[in-house]
């Protein structure tokens, strides 16, 4: 692996100001004003909105942080998947005479090395505001920030690999982020409202992902209503990640530059 | 002289068309060789296989010694490329996007990025976005990126598309002066004119198979040689000189002749033609020998395979 073809990468994203701006909104920007406006609800009328602190606050802001950071995720690995060739620039590398394995292996630590640090410094907000007004309530202890903590990026890692797999796969940016927000806004959150969800609910991704998740948390997220066994969930994961990541290469190898 | 770029039989179909068709091409080191041929006639298809982007149907390709795809890693290390127009990251500038390719070099790569900036008169836009640049621009940033390989090779397509006459000048000179350091550069066009007064060899290719190949002097030397008699009665004059031998075409164009000598001497023919028409009791007015340009040499090629086909 080229740490220069990495740093590349990172550059080529970081570059863009609508990406990194949208993804910033939807991760530290979009976690700092909705406790912001809680703080506030709670301030101007404490009988009627809760208090901004505590581990329910924490796994309700959770789970919205995960739905919002992993759109921020879907878009940088759909750029990262499908952003050179939009722009011409791939057939520019391939000339090099860099193996296109390599072009496409350069992507996965390059995406990452953008999109988590951004949504690690979401979660690091979400976790200071569950101190701020706790009232009565416990606080999540140490081990459940950093469970919970981890479990959250290996969720956005996972989703930024799938979009960037996907996109590499087709080539276009659009269809891979129309593609991912239907699986993620309507079939997860649909498959997870089923009280029998059937024969092969177990694959979605994201009820594999949420399996993962420290029980702690579940409170504020629905887990759904399988009873996937932790095998089953890193089954399905791993199988996702195979075939989104095999495919995009695959892909990145054969295609006419 | 060795050459830099030896095909044999190349050949790409794309389902049932034939875009290049069994090309045997040898690109002298150290020339600007021009690839010349009308839009459509394979030129773009056969660079694109030469680096790899496409996989040729049939035939042997090597690229600076080496075969390719075989070898592609090492060979396209020492060649730089344009194919179709040079495309770039529009957000990031000039300076970034090289910085990028650079990345997929060698490590020195990106100790030539100035160089290359500054020798193709970008320096002082390089930290410009590529969205704000012209198309000549992003035409002499490709070539920057083609120098970040300090290259024995260059491959550029229609590396005159798009620029003006004095941007035309600056690449010519360019790929002259990289000419003149022993690289060789191959350019693919269709404009005539700018392969005459660039390159010292072409290849002429039509339909996807090259129909004549060698040095400019050499084509030159070979092609036929034209006289223009301008003289009265034209029409008359030229009934009396399609009798002759040496003469094998004549023509009539804006109230001059123009006849196609035969090979053999043109200058004895020339003044033999002179008595001829004078003899016949035309006035003679003027008459001037010339050689085929390179522009007509290929539209008679090119024409008459259309005819043949």
């Amino acid at each position: 692996m080229s740490i220069r073809l990495v740093r590349a990468e990172v550059l080529k994203l970081s570059t863009r100001r609508g990406l990194m701006a949208a993804s910033l909104l939807l991760t530290v920007v979009a976690t700092i004003a909705i406790e912001l406006i809680l703080l506030l609800l709670h301030a101007t009328d404490p009988a009627k909105h809760g208090i901004v602190g505590g581990i329910n606050h924490f796994n309700d802001g959770l789970y919205s942080l995960t739905q919002l950071a992993t759109i921020a995720a879907v878009l940088v690995g759909a750029t990262a998947g499908a952003g050179d060739l939009a722009a011409g620039f791939f057939r520019s590398l391939v000339v090099t005479g860099r193996p296109r394995a390599s072009l496409f292996g350069a992507r996965i630590p390059g995406g990452l090395l953008v999109v988590l640090p951004l949504t690690a410094a979401a979660y690091l907000v979400l976790a200071l505001f569950s101190f701020v007004v706790p009232g009565g309530a416990a606080t999540p202890s140490t081990t459940l920030l950093v469970e919970a903590g981890l479990w959250f990026e290996l969720y956005i890692a996972v989703m930024f690999l799938l979009a960037l797999g996907l996109a590499s796969l087709l080539g276009s940016r659009a269809t891979t982020i129309g593609i991912l927000a239907g699986l993620q806004l309507l079939v997860t959150p649909l498959v997870q409202g089923l009280h029998n969800p059937g024969v092969g609910a177990e694959s979605v991704l994201g009820l594999a992902l949420w399996r993962l998740a420290p029980t702690e948390i579940l409170g504020g997220a629905p887990p759904g209503h399988l009873g996937e066994s932790l095998v089953a969930a890193f089954v399905v994961i791993g199988a996702w990640m195979a075939l989104a990541l095999g495919l995009g290469a695959w892909r990145t190898v054969t295609r006419d530059a | 002289m060795t050459d830099v770029v030896e095909t044999a039989g190349l050949t790409k179909r794309f389902g049932e068309s034939t875009v290049v068709s069994g090309v045997d091409l040898r690109v002298p080191r150290g020339t600007a060789f021009g690839y010349l041929g009308p839009n459509g006639a394979g030129k773009t298809t056969l660079i694109r296989m030469l680096l790899g982007l496409i996989r040729p149907s049939g035939g042997t390709m090597r690229l600076l010694g080496r075969p390719v795809p075989a070898q592609r890693r090492e060979a396209l290390a020492r060649v730089g490329a344009i194919v179709d127009e040079p495309r770039f990251h529009g957000h990031m500038t000039g300076r970034q996007n090289l910085w990028a390719l650079a990345a997929a070099r060698e490590p020195e790569a990106h100790a030539r990025i100035d160089g290359a900036l500054e020798r193709v008169g970008l320096l002082a836009r390089a930290d410009d976005r590529v969205s704000k640049y012209s198309l000549g621009m992003r035409q002499r940033l490709g070539i920057a990126a083609c120098l970040l390989a300090d290259p024995e090779l260059l491959i550029l397509d229609e590396p005159m598309n798009g620029l003006d006459p004095a941007g035309m000048l600056e690449v010519r000179e360019l790929i002259r002066s990289l000419v003149e350091e022993g690289r060789t550069v191959v350019l693919s066009s269709h404009l005539l004119d700018e392969v005459e007064r660039t390159c010292d060899a072409i290849a002429i290719v039509d339909r996807g198979r090259v129909v004549l190949q060698g040095r400019l002097d050499d084509l030159r030397d070979g092609s036929a040689a034209v006289l223009r008699v301008d003289c009265s009665e034209p029409a008359r004059a030229a009934v009396l000189l399609r009798l002759r031998a040496d003469v094998a075409r004549v023509r009539e164009e804006e109230d001059q002749l123009v006849l196609e000598l035969s090979a053999g001497d043109p200058r004895g023919e020339s003044a033999a033609i002179a008595h001829v028409v004078l003899d016949a009791g035309f006035e003679l007015y003027r008459l001037q020998l010339d050689h085929d340009s390179l522009e007509e040499r290929f539209l008679e090629l090119t024409t008459r395979l259309g005819a043949a086909a």
